[in-house]
């Protein structure tokens, strides 16, 4: 066939010109790249937003409620001491609320003699593990006995407890938290990390009354959890959730909330639109870069048919029809655009591989952007291929002969 | 009675390039023909029109006003399609710069023809061979043009006019890049296609060239200021192609 003839004609000038062919797919090859490593990390922030999620132990009929107002995990003011005791307890006298979990947070560094480790501290109430549903596999977890008390005893992740204490039993044993010494009673079972590099292991739990007292030494709470008893009711319970808080701060009606919800369905609607967002912002780079990676093509097959006009003429003289010499030059500028994407795609690859394997940003590598990659090159090298093809067909025989 | 078919009738030519404003009258109302089997060399100082002349009756360009037949058929009217076909048909092209396709293999080069039929002919690669052992380039065929002499890439080029098995052979100054030597042999190809029975057209300065043809043509100012019979020119074996007519 007359069109595979030319494809072969293009090939052979590709190869005859391996200097031009080179510069015109730097381009694309840099375009596609940048495409995929962008599209890799996206994906791989994407993927630990949404691991973090799963780890917060959300279920459909629970949700946390944050001091400070604002958004999900994004609050307007961190310094809000507002949210107290008080409103775990009215909340939980709510109809419908099943469980309640307040919770202080703080990271501090923990130490066992001369090994020490930087971990999450939380200060929860005993339900906190019925409402994780995260049990503990050595030991026991605190109850209302040692809350009332104030005990100072600790629930380890495995982690720290890896950490500090290594293939010794830390059951029993005596840690340092900031300048308070904390008996370990029990330790959770382990979680592993999760493929974005997040270790839900790294945390510690004590009794949420020795933290306000003894350890924090601050009355406000950092959230609470609440688990509803049915996942219909969680909305309607959400809003008996802000009248109680509302009334609680002495917020009047013009006043924002100073707290915010943070549920699955809040962090999923978070996650699309970050997504949208973050897809918008791929859409602009890539095409920026495609677009740059073609007028560069544009421009040097544009210089290559000024080098190339004896090899145009010499064509034409022996038959060769405008169509031939515009297919040619368009299969030129395709396959060009082609093999840029491919090195573009490996270059690609080998980054986002390098920036998973170095841990310097989260990444998580699909074959979408790939598939993207080779779509993308077609069109780049077909629309970029157009004009130069056109031009050089369009020059008279006996001009480029002379 | 033996008539002689006309290959080629130009009648009152005209060839204006127009350039930033300027308009040049190169070719001034020339009217021709030349038989089929017919070997004319046409002569003229630079400047003259001669390759206007040539791209004009090898159908690479149009001219401003007159009308071409080639083989009764005008070409005038005809569109890029039917040009480019007869072009890969009818005409071979010989050049004084040879213009090969750098970095491909001699081989490939006298393909390249080929490529632009409709169909390749199945024998393509035999043929191929052949007219390279034709112009004694069989052990030359897998080298580029940067690896062959000048008289061996102008053998490369009467290859590649010949491989269609036209019936016109345009050569524009075929001998231009040669030494006297390669120049001798090259015309002596010339005069065996022409006795095979090719009209034969060679666009020339040097009277060396122009003495092989039947007939000289001599241009000037874009006008034909004379047009003889070679008196010296030998009758090839084969002689001149003609028609029997009732």
């Amino acid at each position: 066939m007359r069109i595979l003839r030319n494809l072969r004609q293009a090939l052979h000038g590709l190869k005859l010109n391996k200097g031009n062919t080179f510069l015109m797919t730097l381009g694309v090859m840099i375009g596609i790249a940048s495409l995929t490593v962008i599209v890799a990390i996206g994906e791989g922030t994407k993927s630990t937003v949404l691991e973090r999620i799963a780890n917060m132990g959300f279920g459909p009929e629970s949700f946390s409620v944050y001091s400070g107002g604002g958004r999900l995990f994004f609050g307007r003011n961190r310094n809000i001491t507002s949210m107290t005791l008080q409103d775990a307890d009215d909340i939980r006298a709510m109809p419908g609320v099943a469980i309640v979990v307040p919770r202080q947070r703080k990271r501090m560094r923990i130490i066992n003699k001369k090994e020490f480790t930087t971990t999450r501290v939380y200060g929860v109430s005993p339900e906190w593990q019925p409402a994780r549903q995260w049990k503990v596999v050595d030991g026991e977890f605190f109850n209302d006995m040692d809350m009332d008390r104030k005990r100072k005893v600790i629930v380890l992740g495995n982690t720290p407890a890896r950490k500090i204490f290594g293939e010794t039993d830390p059951l029993g044993k005596k840690i340092r938290v900031g300048q308070v010494f904390f008996e370990v009673i029990g330790l959770l079972e382990t979680k592993g990390l999760t493929e974005s590099g997040y270790d839900p292991d790294d945390r510690a739990l004590i009794p949420l009354t020795t933290a306000m007292s003894r350890l924090f030494r601050q009355a406000h709470l950092h959230s609470i959890k609440v688990v509803s008893t049915s996942s219909d009711i969680v909305r309607q319970t959400m809003e008996g959730v802000t009248q109680v808080l509302r009334r609680n701060h002495g917020l009047s009606p013009l006043a924002d909330d100073d707290f915010r919800f943070v549920t699955p369905e809040g962090i999923m609607q978070w996650v699309t639109e970050s997504e949208q967002a973050l897809n918008r912002m791929l859409l602009l780079i890539s095409t920026v870069s495609l677009l740059v990676g073609g007028v560069v093509i544009m421009n040097i097959l544009l210089v290559s048919i000024r080098e190339r006009i004896r090899e145009i003429g010499v064509r034409r003289c022996f038959g060769a029809r405008r169509t031939d010499i515009t297919q040619q030059f368009l299969f030129e500028s395709v396959l060009v655009s082609l093999l840029g994407g491919a090195m573009g795609s490996v270059v690609g690859w080998v980054l986002s591989s390098s920036l998973k394997y170095f841990d310097f940003l989260p990444v998580k590598i699909t074959l979408d952007p790939f598939v993207l990659a080779f779509g993308f090159s077609m069109v780049v090298g077909l629309i970029f291929g157009i004009h130069p093809a056109r031009k050089a067909a369009s020059l008279s025989p006996d001009e480029t002969i002379r | 009675m033996i008539k002689v078919s006309k290959m080629i009738e130009i009648d009152s030519i005209n060839k204006v390039y127009k350039n930033e404003g300027f308009e040049t009258n190169v070719l001034k109302g020339i009217s021709v023909s030349v038989d089929e089997g017919d070997y004319v060399s046409i002569i003229g100082p630079s400047g003259s029109g001669k390759s206007t002349l040539m791209t004009i009756l090898g159908c690479l360009g149009q001219a401003t006003s007159g009308t071409y037949l080639l083989g009764g058929e005008e070409v005038g009217k005809l569109k890029d399609y039917d040009l480019s076909r007869i072009r890969n048909e009818k005409i071979g092209f010989v050049f004084q710069a040879f213009h090969l396709l750098p970095g491909v293999s001699a081989f490939d080069n006298v393909m390249m023809p080929l490529i632009y039929c409709n169909k390749i002919p199945d024998d393509a690669q035999e043929r191929v061979k052949q007219a390279l052992i034709r112009v004694g380039l069989e052990h030359r065929m897998a080298h580029t043009p940067g690896q062959l002499s000048g008289g061996e890439q102008q053998r490369v080029t009467i290859a590649r006019s010949l491989i269609n098995d036209p019936k016109i052979i345009l050569a524009d100054e075929p001998t231009g890049n040669l030494d006297s030597k390669n120049g001798a042999e090259i015309m002596r190809v010339f005069d065996q296609l022409n006795a095979e029975g090719r009209t034969i057209i060679i666009i020339t300065h040097d009277s060396f060239v122009s003495e092989h043809a039947r007939r000289i043509l001599t241009l000037r100012d874009g006008q034909i200021v004379s047009d003889k019979i070679n008196e010296n020119f030998k009758e090839p074996q084969a002689g001149l192609a003609r028609v029997e007519v009732k």
